[in-house]
């Protein structure tokens, strides 16, 4: 029995994490439509931005978490300038930007891996190595944190699109672009900021994956996987969707990893989403796609 | 020239495709119902997408209180005055009916004054009140197009434009979608209104527009226009038998 909660409470606080890595491809996908296939490599950049002060100078990853999320959201601003702002106008829009981001991605990639090389890292604060023991049951603190961490940000952004005027832009362009614009909302600038929150929103998680999970630059071909698996069982935009299938995933898989094999435990995730494409589309929570 | 709204021999169309608006004109006056008549795919949806500023106009003008608007977004366009409800309604299908109608005013800054306005707007339409709470895309049709036509009004736009309002709706709904716009226009707000059924659209107009082909056929009093045998006989007699 206590096995079965010890496996449940790891599976809940991986699934925090993976709400966060899957918030901002959810959001941008949303908002504009792009599958962001660049937004795992994103996220290994913001691990990075939390590694290097934490090896060179002991600085604790928690305190980067802002400053990752800052620095990505800029990285984000200018992506979406340099790239996005002008496909925008293009008529194959879909097509042009799944290849766009897939480019992305390998640049990031190779860019990390030129400046840092392939070699597996990861921040040890000593969170990260302590657990937390109540009865037989033991939490590890990092995973603990980083679960915790994430279920606080996404909060934040279901507060912020919920409660606030442009929270409900934001909303109002995903659930239909014209309507918005047709009652005063510029979503140009609705595209901008959403993507530069999505991104904003990869940094954050990068910092609390450093000390989850071992990373190197060409990581992110795993995650992809992963984050699609969540995005789509979640409905395609829709960031509740995208968290419940998180903690969904994560759950079973972690039982997956406890009584089948680990090797078997990511492989729930690419399961799932063959079956969901093939099964139900539209997600658990979604409307039928639109094949617009 | 007291003209609220001038189109001027507009061409517009979609992507790089043919024109589909060539040379269309019509001259709005304040406080006016106006109808645009013509044959299904005779570019009226086309028309207003581009007086809106959804649609890229190729040559001519749309002249505003004055001002040429064309070029500029929807959104701005919008926050000059002109609201426009479309065919397909554009309402937040997620969204309950009350947000749809909080985001009606997004261009007002001050918040509670837009709460104000909510809540006038939901007294005037008991059934949006009673179902506030619901999420719009759950409605019925007729109800979402009375919420869709009464989101306009919490911005106090000086001109609504409506897309066929009665499409898809029984006929009583259709009636309601009338009174409706009636009120609009009592209000004072000038309505250009495009009708699929021109004698019913002309009898509540005050002017009347006929496109086809992309082109303003005949412009005039809408007694005028339904008078007019040669319109007779080319819209509203084959609208009948359909
Ligand atoms: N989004 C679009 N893309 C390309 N062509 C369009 C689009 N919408 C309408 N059209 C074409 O423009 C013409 C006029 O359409 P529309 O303005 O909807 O006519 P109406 O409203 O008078 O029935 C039609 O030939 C139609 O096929
Ligand atoms: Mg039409």
């Amino acid at each position: 029995m206590s096995n079965i909660i010890q496996v449940l409470i790891l599976g809940l606080a991986l699934g925090g994490v993976f709400s966060l890595m899957g918030a901002g491809l959810s959001l941008v996908f949303g908002v504009m439509r792009i599958v962001n296939l660049a937004h795992p490599s994103l996220i290994i950049a913001g691990a990075y931005i939390a590694y290097w002060p934490f090896k060179l100078w002991g600085v604790d990853p928690l305190v980067m978490l802002p400053v990752a999320t800052v620095i990505m959201a800029a990285i984000g601003v200018l992506l979406y300038k340099l790239v996005f702002e002008r496909e925008a106008k293009s008529a194959k829009y879909s097509e042009m930007t799944v290849l766009l981001t897939f480019a992305v991605a390998m640049i990031v990639e190779g860019a990390l891996g030129g400046m840092f090389t392939n070699t597996q890292r990861v921040t040890s604060p000593s969170y990260a190595t302590e657990a937390i023991f109540i009865g037989d049951i033991f939490i590890p603190t990092g995973q603990l944190y980083a679960g915790i961490i994430s279920i606080a940000i996404i909060s934040a952004l279901a507060l912020f699109l919920k409660y606030s005027r442009f929270g409900n832009a934001i909303r109002a362009t995903t659930q239909n672009r014209d309507a918005a614009q047709l009652l005063g909302v510029n979503v140009n600038l609705v595209g901008v900021v959403s993507f530069a929150i999505g991104i904003g929103l990869a940094g954050a998680a990068g910092v609390l994956v450093s000390f989850v999970f071992a990373f190197f630059p060409a990581k992110h071909w795993e995650w992809i996987a992963i984050l699609m698996s969540l995005v789509v069982l979640g409905g395609m935009g829709s960031i509740l969707g995208t968290v419940l299938a998180a903690f969904m995933l994560s759950v079973v898989a972690a039982f997956v990893g406890a009584y089948i094999g680990a090797t078997w435990s990511t492989m729930t995730f690419f399961l799932a989403l063959f079956i969901i494409l093939l099964v139900r589309p539209q997600g658990l929570f979604g409307e039928k796609p639109e094949l617009a | 020239m007291t003209d609220l709204l001038t189109v001027k021999n507009i061409i517009a169309g979609y992507g790089n495709g043919p024109a589909i608006l060539d040379g269309a004109t019509m001259t709005v006056e304040p406080g006016k119902v106006h109808c645009i008549i013509g044959p299904n795919g005779a570019g009226k949806s086309t028309l207003l997408k581009a007086i809106c500023g959804m649609l890229a106009i190729r040559e001519g003008e749309v002249i505003y209180k004055g001002e040429t608007i064309n070029g500029l977004r929807p959104d701005q366009i919008m926050r000059k005055g002109i609201a426009f409800v479309p065919q397909e309604r554009a309402l937040f299908p997620k969204m309950t009916v009350r947000e749809n109608l909080r985001m009606g005013g997004f261009i007002l800054e001050d918040k509670t004054e837009l709460e104000r306005r909510v809540d006038e707007v939901m007294e005037r339409f008991p059934i949006l009140k009673e179902r506030r709470a619901q999420l719009a895309g759950t409605m019925s049709g007729g109800q979402q197009q009375t919420l869709a036509m009464a989101r306009t009004l919490i911005v106090k736009p000086e001109i609504v434009m409506l897309d066929e309002p009665s499409l898809g709706l029984a006929p009583k709904i259709v009636k309601e979608m009338f009174d409706i716009m009636n009120v609009m226009a009592q209000e004072g707000i000038t309505v250009l209104l495009v009708e699929q059924n021109a004698q019913m659209g002309l009898k509540q107009a005050d002017w009347g527009v006929v496109l086809d082909l992309g082109r303003t056929l005949f412009e005039g009093p809408a007694k005028e226009v339904l008078a007019d045998p040669r319109i007779q006989e080319l819209y509203l007699g084959s609208n009948k038998a359909a």
